[in-house]
């Protein structure tokens, strides 16, 4: 028997409960699905669904089954894709991904340092926010990302962490631009522009937390897909961004904040290859990234956490 | 549970649109809370239902003394325990936590049944332990096994979560558990996070057992008077409740709380006599303590989802 096809109609069945509507998504007519799911309980020796008049529900083995399906189904598609790889001829690739707001220096820098290590192979260099590339990582999509921290980093291999103090970027002519460092809560009374949530929501969220921790609430955060937008909203005084260190530009004017209470925080993440060959590949990228974001993004090696400072409360306690 | 009940839970309505529009909604304040979240409503007496993600296995974490807290009266009722029988909690060797006879200093003697109130309203450690201990882990696995719960399994006491978050984090405090959450792999390694290694769950089947509460079917009717009273005295107002800011609207529920996971399951009750189950569980992408948007998300979600189930 089809052991595959059998499973993508249970997954479809499971998921709608329903199998009129499972079989208009598999674009197959109701009693041949209703067969498939027979044949596939006589192998498998359990029931999947219990069925009645009014509805269909998963049977306990079922929920059992369901997650196994789903996985083996993922995988089958990825033998589909490495296939296509092959056939192509991209398994001499490596798929990466880089915040899109990395910086255009940055990214020669990484691309001309993979060339000079692993000239043999070619680097499919994207630009992606770190959900998307922690998304991109789980399907398969691609081999290696650049994160930004916090994120969801279960099954991934992680770099080291690098740290990236942020500073405030002023108008030229604001009045905080005359002294050489700025208090975040000096910031007040300020819209803020930074890039959008959904880019990196685990870093935006854990920005904007530290940004009230220390007094400065923005009363609007305007979201700038593009740094360029960003600084049109700074030169016209509309808000202020919080970025690292950068050149003071023609009505600009980067400042440190006192105490550095901000900073990125990066490493390149990946899915643990099987094949040596394309593990080595991905060790490669993985070294050349970071060496590159130390040396060219002024990024640093944060050894440990920083050291937080957590008093658990009642509510947030243990085993509340 | 009866052939009447049977017949009620069987009447769902065609799930349209309306149904997937709110699945989205509801994931859409999940992701703007910085959570991802599982969720199951249903209306108590028909059967009606609403559901993001509803037979994941989650974490159970302090809602696992919900399903001891129903052991604890079923063997109340076959005369298995005296509730009313005093017990001696020694000051030395007491399950952590910040609240109840776990953050006090000396010998406190109690009854049974004035422990299940402390492990319910202030979900106290210590009287949870003790109160475990008494019914046993296999009884409580066995009474869920029994009300048709079968991913429903309590594996671990308060004192072993505690042992094994400290001794998986490599940290003295539980502070520092959340300290070094940070740090990469630190989460991934702690068995208390990950619902196939410690004590779970799905919001389904929590739903399913408060609608047995509520329905006088999880044991006698006056074990279930007497669970709902605790549920209602609960004194959290941070998640569940938070989403019912209204006078006449009955919430009790009971929380659960591991570092980065925050729950809670309940009943809502309107003065019309509507009553709707509902179990939320969470998981924070931020590794920080005090999140209150994280906490209210499970008000919202309850609300937007009874609120759907309200109408006709």
């Amino acid at each position: 028997m089809n052991v595959v096809g059998h499973l993508r109609c249970f997954v479809m069945v499971a998921e709608e409960l329903h199998f009129g509507r499972a079989a208009e998504r598999l674009g197959m007519a109701q009693p041949p699905l209703s067969q498939r799911i027979k044949r596939l309980e006589r192998e498998l020796g359990v029931r999947l669904f219990d069925r009645s008049s009014r509805k269909v529900e998963l049977t306990a083995p079922g929920r059992l089954l369901l997650d196994e399906a789903r996985d083996i189904l993922t995988r089958v598609d990825r033998v589909y894709s490495v296939a296509e790889r092959a056939r192509l001829g991209e398994s001499r690739a490596v798929r990466a991904g880089v915040p899109s707001d990395l910086g255009g220096p940055i990214v020669a820098a990484l691309i001309a340092a993979f060339r000079a290590r692993r000239p043999d192979l070619r680097l499919d260099l994207r630009e992606a926010g770190t959900a998307e590339q922690v998304r991109a990582l789980a399907e398969g999509a691609l081999d290696a990302a650049v994160v930004r921290h916090p994120c969801d980093a279960r099954d991934l291999e992680l770099g080291p962490m690098l740290g990236r103090p942020l500073g405030v970027l002023l108008p030229a002519g604001s009045g905080l631009a005359a002294s050489p460092e700025v208090h975040l809560a000096d910031l007040a009374g300020r819209d803020l522009v930074l890039p959008p949530r959904a880019e990196a929501p685990g870093a935006h969220d854990e920005l904007l937390a530290a940004c009230r921790r220390h007094g400065y609430a923005p009363g609007a955060v305007h979201e700038a897909r593009h740094p360029g937008f960003a600084l049109g909203l700074v030169l016209a005084g509309t808000a202020v961004a919080l970025v690292p260190r950068a050149d003071d530009t023609a009505g600009t004017a980067w400042r440190p904040l006192v105490g550095e209470p901000l900073a990125w925080r990066t490493s390149c993440a990946w899915r643990r290859a099987r094949d040596p060959e394309h593990a080595r590949a991905i060790a490669d990228f993985t070294a050349v990234a970071t060496a590159v974001l130390r040396r060219e993004a002024g990024m640093t090696p944060l050894d440990a956490a920083p050291a937080r400072r957590i008093v658990p409360r009642p509510s947030s306690g243990f085993l509340a | 549970m009866s052939e009447a009940n049977r017949g009620a839970w069987g009447v769902v309505p065609p799930q349209g649109n309306g149904m997937s529009d709110i699945t989205e909604r509801i994931e859409g304040e999940f992701k703007a809370a910085g959570v991802t979240g599982w969720l199951h409503a249903v209306d108590v007496d028909t059967g009606r239902e609403v559901s993001v993600g509803a037979d994941g296995p989650v974490v159970l974490a302090s809602v696992f003394k919900v399903p001891l807290l129903v052991a604890f009266h079923r063997q109340a009722a076959s005369g298995r325990l005296d509730p009313s029988e005093q017990v001696v909690l020694r000051a030395e060797d007491r399950t952590a936590g910040p609240t109840g006879v776990s953050g006090m200093l000396d010998d406190v003697r109690m009854s049974l049944r004035d422990l299940t109130f402390l492990m319910i309203t202030v979900s106290d450690n210590a009287a949870a332990d003790l109160v475990l201990d008494r019914v046993g882990r296999d009884a409580v696995n066995a009474t869920s096994a029994a009300l048709d719960l079968p991913n429903t399994v309590v594996e671990d006491s308060g004192r072993e979560l505690h042992e094994s978050l400290l001794a998986d984090a490599g940290a003295a405090t539980f502070g520092e558990v959340w300290a070094r959450l940070d740090e990469p792999g630190v989460r991934e390694r702690l068995r208390v996070l990950d619902p196939l290694r410690t004590s779970r769950s799905t919001p389904r089947e929590m739903t399913r057992l408060l609608s047995l509460i509520w329905r006088d079917e999880a044991a006698p009717a006056e074990g279930c008077a007497a669970m709902r009273r605790l549920f209602g005295l609960q004194v959290w107002p941070h998640r569940l409740s938070s989403g019912f800011p209204y006078d006449d609207v009955l919430v009790s529920g009971k929380t659960g709380t591991l570092p980065t996971l925050r729950n809670e399951v309940g009943v809502v009750e309107y003065p019309d006599g509507g009553r709707y189950a509902v179990a939320v569980f969470t998981r924070s992408l931020l590794p920080i303590a005090v999140l209150p948007q994280a906490d209210a998300v499970i008000g919202t979600a309850a609300r937007l989802a009874v609120e759907t189930l309200r109408v006709p």
